[in-house]
């Protein structure tokens, strides 16, 4: 290895780098959009669900209920109710008959308007409406005794994650990945132009040239994920494990950084690689942010690994040993990648 | 007596079926400008990557100060420069940030630019981006940055290509310079009048071979024909040309019948051209 030439193309790539407006504006602006983006997500998870109620009459029931996480906002007629309902102020609507009391007492069954958005999913509807059996049942002293709720593995109740950080290992891929597609183009401007040739009748091989750009892709992948998720808190739990998820991360994205390179002949063709590139490689990142979206097979994806252990670490402060695992398989990926990338760019290099 | 710079031994290459340089052996004495010459797919920037250890070749070897280039890659491209074709030049960094560059790659402390760049006029430029300079300021950049490591061998490709007259004679005063220094030139040009000019040797390649290798005098002398060239008053008023061969049994009998039975008006001697020569040989043209 040749450490001067290796120190030499390190700096150049950085200047050439940071002197392209585009890579210089985007590593500057996407940090902070993203962590702009993160501070203006809410920080908590509120659990209530806000259900909308016109009532001419309150049975106790209702009233009992508040108290088990539901909250009824009272409506002042059932025309406010619904209006109230399509505005999205409530997950459900519901009008119960003023005659109600009178309609338990006699024995008949009252008529109850339940109102949705069209957007509330369909086991939430399921849910309301069981909800308003319940409360009926309940009324009529009919109600279920069912025992205290046993909740088995840990109790989640007031832990949900805030949605801001189930997107943080989304945000971590994403600026990993626009870190390497500016490497791509540095690489393959340097084909495109051929002043990797002037390179190489220089003392410098090609293994110095792959370890000056690996450097380059790593110091920019990993310095500008550590630099989000340390002002984001991401490291508050087992920073040495986020680091070490990173560092690997950084390698794996760098692999991609050569295989885009090789696979582009210029920027646009970089850059179409790169957008079937990061829309595969953040797929995983769905499954964290919209839980149950994305099925067992995204764990071919090699993303998957660094989005799962930076989500269980930095949200659950899991350790070594319930992420070890997913740690060899990042590393098993990462070489693979990075050996596939260099030996596509030695290919087309020669 | 000068050792040689470069040796090449049936050195071969080739893609896939096609074979690009076929058994070529030639050497370069220490010192010496060599021009290699050849039409578009000759074989010569082929030749070139492999005597740069750009290239390993399939077949034969590649010798440069005495050391075999396959197996000392890095030794010898640490005492040879080279200006390729095509400028690819660092268009967003100024000529002494290029410069800097590469004599941090060969290792060279302390370096100084600026002489470098005043050398092959570019003084005043320096810190302007390249992306700004014009063809010919680039090529002298190029011409610049294959010095920087004060090369004992210099490769230069096509370094005049497309210049205009100033900097075309810059640069070929720079290889002149270059040359008294006791560096090794190996120039490949399309441009034979510059061959001519600057050569010791000039080599002709095509279709992968070298059909001929010799100094320019030499060439002209072997292959070229001599011939004396006049324009005659006609008959009805209009001049015409005659040419005579020259150094053949029947050129006095032919002179002698043009100056008894004809009007000369103007007579001179004509010289072959290398390209005359390379045509001759190869039965086309260097841009063929």
């Amino acid at each position: 290895m040749n450490l001067r030439a290796i120190g030499a193309l390190i700096s150049k790539d950085f200047f050439l780098f940071f002197r392209n407006r585009f890579f210089a504006l985007m590593t500057a602006l996407g940090i902070f959009f993203y962590l702009a983006i993160y501070f203006l997500m809410p920080s908590s998870v509120d659990e209530t669900l806000v259900i909308g109620l016109y009532a001419p009459v309150m049975p106790p029931a209702f009233e009992l209920t508040e108290e088990e996480g539901l909250e009824f906002q009272m409506a002042e007629s059932e025309v406010a109710l619904k209006e109230a309902v399509i505005e999205g102020e409530y997950l459900a609507g519901i009008a119960l008959p003023a005659d109600i009391m009178d309609r338990f007492a006699s024995g008949q069954k009252p008529r109850v308007n339940v109102y949705f958005a069209s957007s509330v999913p369909e086991e939430m509807k399921d849910g309301v409406v069981v909800l308003i059996e319940e409360l009926a049942y309940q009324e009529t002293g009919l109600g279920l005794e069912a025992s205290e709720p046993e909740i088995l593995g840990p109790d989640m109740m007031g832990m949900q994650i805030p949605p801001r950080d189930r997107m943080r290992p989304l945000f971590a891929v994403f600026i990993m990945l626009f870190e390497v597609f500016g490497l791509a183009v540095l690489i393959s401007e340097e084909v495109e132009r051929r002043t990797i040739q002037a390179l190489l009748v220089t003392p410098m091989t090609l293994k110095d040239l792959f370890a000056a750009k690996g450097a380059v892709g790593m110091t920019l992948a990993f310095g500008q994920a550590v630099l989000f998720m340390g002002i984001v808190g991401g490291m508050s739990q087992q920073p040495l494990i986020i680091l070490a998820t990173l560092l690997l991360g950084g390698v794996l994205v760098t692999g991609v950084g050569f295989l885009l390179a090789a696979l582009g002949k210029d920027m646009m063709s970089v850059m179409g690689w790169f957008v079937i590139a990061l829309v595969i490689l953040v797929i995983p990142s769905f499954g964290v942010v919209f839980p149950g979206t994305v099925s067992g097979w995204a764990k071919v994806i090699p993303s998957y690994y660094l989005v799962d252990t930076v989500h269980r670490v930095s949200n659950f402060g899991a350790g070594w040993g319930d992420i070890g695992y997913n740690l060899l398989i990042l590393l098993g990926f990462a070489v693979a990648l990075v050996w596939i990338g260099i030996i596509a760019l030695r290919r087309k290099l020669q | 007596m000068a050792h040689d710079a470069i040796v090449a031994e049936e050195l071969t290459y080739s893609y896939g079926e096609l074979v690009a340089v076929d058994h070529i052996s030639f050497h370069v004495a220490e010192g010496e400008i060599l021009g290699f010459l050849g039409p578009n797919g000759a074989g010569k920037t082929t030749t070139v990557k492999m005597l740069t250890g750009l290239l390993k070749p399939k077949a034969g070897k590649a010798v440069l100060l005495g050391m075999d280039v396959a197996g000392n890659v890095e030794k010898v491209q640490g005492d040879i420069g080279v200006c390729f074709e095509d400028t690819n030049l660092y268009e967003q960094m100024s000529a002494v940030e290029n410069l800097k560059l590469f004599a941090r790659l060969f290792g060279i402390r302390p370096f100084d630019a600026n002489a470098l760049l005043k050398r092959v006029g570019l003084a005043g430029r320096e810190k302007d981006r390249v992306e700004t300079y014009s063809k010919g300021l680039k090529q002298r950049l190029m011409v610049a940055r294959s010095m920087v490591n004060r090369p004992r061998v210099l490769f230069l490709d096509e370094p005049t290509a497309g210049l205009d007259p100033t900097s075309a004679e810059a640069i070929r005063n720079i290889i002149l310079e270059e040359r008294e220094r006791g560096a090794t030139v190996f120039l490949t040009t399309h441009d034979m009048l510059e061959a001519d000019k600057l050569s010791d040797r000039v080599a002709f390649m095509n279709q992968g071979k070298i059909v001929a290798l010799d100094t320019p005098h030499n060439l002209k002398q072997q292959y070229g024909k001599r011939a004396l060239k006049a324009k005659i008053a006609a008959r009805n008023g209009e001049l015409e040309d005659r040419e005579i061969t020259l150094d053949t049994p029947e050129t006095p009998q032919a002179i002698r019948e043009l100056f008894d039975q004809e009007k000369v008006v103007t007579v001179h001697s004509e010289e072959a051209s290398l390209e005359d020569i390379f045509i001759r040989l190869t039965g086309r043209g260097l841009y063929g």
